[in-house]
């Protein structure tokens, strides 16, 4: 068993703002991600905030999160999967995926 | 912990009206647009940490709380701002925060009441004023406005901004809903309950689902008016009654194809009885006032449709009478329209054929098509079917909606039908 990164990469020009209504809906799209694989996502990680800085390798220090392909990080998960296969297949049904949203799955290397 | 993770259905929708209704009671009307993210924000929270832990016990007050603590930060972090470049601290934003501290979250159903009078000032467009309240009071969005309405929702969030604007531009705060303030706004915030139940229920398109949508917003706020004023008059009272009675037939309107169902096909054991029931009891506390208004006469009308147990169990002569007094009372073209359909049925086709044509060419114009289709019908009826076609023909060049054309095109098809077998 490997444990997997899951990227939710989101659209760097948001989207409209979604309705109270469609939030509700996205929660419970959470809720049966989780009931169908409960036991594979090790955390269910965190939502990022859209502020950011980047330290550049010169010590500079840029404003914002790293965006790149119009593209920035809106949250993780962590999930364990026998290989990416099967790591995506449980990508496939996140909610993330499911409104159209990007999913970078990486694999830890395990070193510790 | 619950860990279903399911909420009541519009739990959302209706938390985000109660939390920018408690919220712009500390923070004031001015602060609005900051009052919206912050509420928009503690959502996005929960999503994530409910999807990711499962619900509170208490959602409502969990939405509460961190919305508080939200709107706290950015308020300091707008002092931090101002004193940076002002050199000095908003007395206003003082208070704001304080009062933030001492607001009780049993005190918010009356605050969504009090946005809503302040939504209903005089000086506001009520077309401005419903999509106002619909956005802050009952949490609806710009898009599912403009699906509802099928206007632009460009044209929706000019209508949001003119009542902001106005709203600036008056600088009023109703702190307290006192006596005066419920008794000359009273009769505005029930014509824009009743508007809105009509932009839910009358217009002949738009999506049925978020209709439907709007028409149970208009009973519930109906419902808290009515539970915090309840001297409200009695055509108030049979007004509810009028809305429980169309709301309870609502899904019986389209097919499961979202077509429009005619009146003679209309599946009756859809109509949900529960609905009726508690429109009957609101009826016979609505008569206990010595006022006979049009709503009481429409409650009156509903309740025929609503008890005849097939098309040939209408009491017509009944609806004729009530639409006759309907129309002394309120002597407009749709009523005269109504009223000649009725009389339709209950004295026959060409008395109701010879009303129709009394109504005179500018009150028609307003009316078509369902002037049009109204007399097609009648023509069919009388089986002079060369007449119906040629009504159904203006009425498809006159619709104005897809839905509408989709229903004359299929009258025009059975009526081809029906000259083509004689």
């Amino acid at each position: 068993m490997a444990k997997f990164l899951l990227l939710y990469r989101d659209a760097a020009e948001p989207r409209n703002q979604p309705s109270p209504e469609e939030m509700q809906g996205f929660l419970a799209m959470w809720g049966e991600w989780f009931q169908q694989f409960g036991p594979k996502i090790v955390d269910g990680g965190d939502a990022l905030l859209p502020t950011g800085r980047v330290l550049q390798p010169g010590g500079e220090v840029a404003n914002g999160p790293y965006v790149e392909a119009k593209e920035v990080i809106g949250g993780y998960s962590v999930i364990d999967a026998e290989h990416y296969e099967a790591a995506i297949e449980i990508a496939k049904a996140c909610p993330i995926a499911k409104i159209g949203g990007a999913i970078e799955i990486r694999e830890f290397a395990g070193y510790n | 912990m619950n860990d279903s993770r399911t909420l009541v259905e519009h739990f959302f929708r209706h938390e985000y009206g109660r939390l920018v209704a408690v919220l712009t009671r500390s923070m004031g009307i001015r602060n609005l647009e900051l009052i919206e993210d912050v509420v928009q924000s503690s959502l996005s929270k929960a999503i994530q940490t409910w999807g990711h832990n499962g619900l509170p016990d208490n959602p409502g007050a969990w939405l509460y709380r961190t919305s508080r603590n939200l709107a706290i930060d950015a308020i300091r972090r707008k002092q931090t701002e101002q004193r940076l470049l002002q050199g000095t601290a908003s007395p206003q934003l003082e208070s704001a925060v304080s009062n933030l501290g001492s607001v009780q979250l049993e005190e918010v159903g009356d605050e969504s009441l009090r946005l809503l009078f302040l939504c209903c000032h005089p000086t506001i467009p009520m077309e401005s004023s419903i999509a106002f309240a619909l956005r802050t009071v009952s949490g609806f969005s710009s898009e599912e406005l403009s699906a509802a309405f099928l206007i632009s929702k460009a044209s929706v969030e000019k209508r949001i901004a003119r009542a902001k604007d106005r709203l600036r531009e008056i600088g009023t705060e109703i702190t307290e809903l006192d006596s005066h303030t419920i008794e000359t706004r009273l009769d505005a915030v029930q014509s824009a309950i009743y508007l809105l139940f009509n932009e839910g229920y009358a217009s002949s398109s738009g999506e049925h689902t978020l209709r439907k949508d709007l028409c149970e917003e208009a009973i519930r706020l109906a419902r808290m008016l009515i539970q915090s004023i309840p001297k409200s008059a009695s055509s108030f009272k049979a007004l509810i009654a009028l809305m429980l009675m169309h709301v309870a037939r609502f899904d019986a309107r389209v097919d499961k194809s979202g077509s429009m169902v005619l009146l003679e096909d209309k599946d009756r054991s859809q109509w949900d009885w529960i609905r009726i029931r508690e429109a009957m009891e609101w009826m016979a506390i609505s008569a206990s006032g010595t006022h006979l208004s049009r709503f009481h006469i429409e409650a009156a009308i509903a309740w025929e449709h609503c008890r005849a147990t097939s098309f040939d169990d209408i009491d017509w002569g009944s609806i004729s009478k009530y639409y006759q007094s309907l129309f002394e009372i309120q002597p407009s073209p749709m009523v005269q329209l109504n009223l000649a359909i009725a009389i339709s049925y209950s004295m026959g086709p060409a008395i109701g054929l010879k009303r129709l044509t009394d109504i005179s060419d500018s009150q028609r114009n307003r009316l078509r098509p369902w002037w049009d289709c109204a007399i097609a019908d009648m023509f069919l009826r009388l089986d002079r079917v060369e007449h119906a076609l040629s009504h159904w023909q203006d009425a498809l060049l006159l619709s104005h909606s897809a839905c509408q054309r989709e229903f004359i095109a299929k009258r025009i098809k059975s009526a081809e039908e029906r000259k083509s077998k004689r």
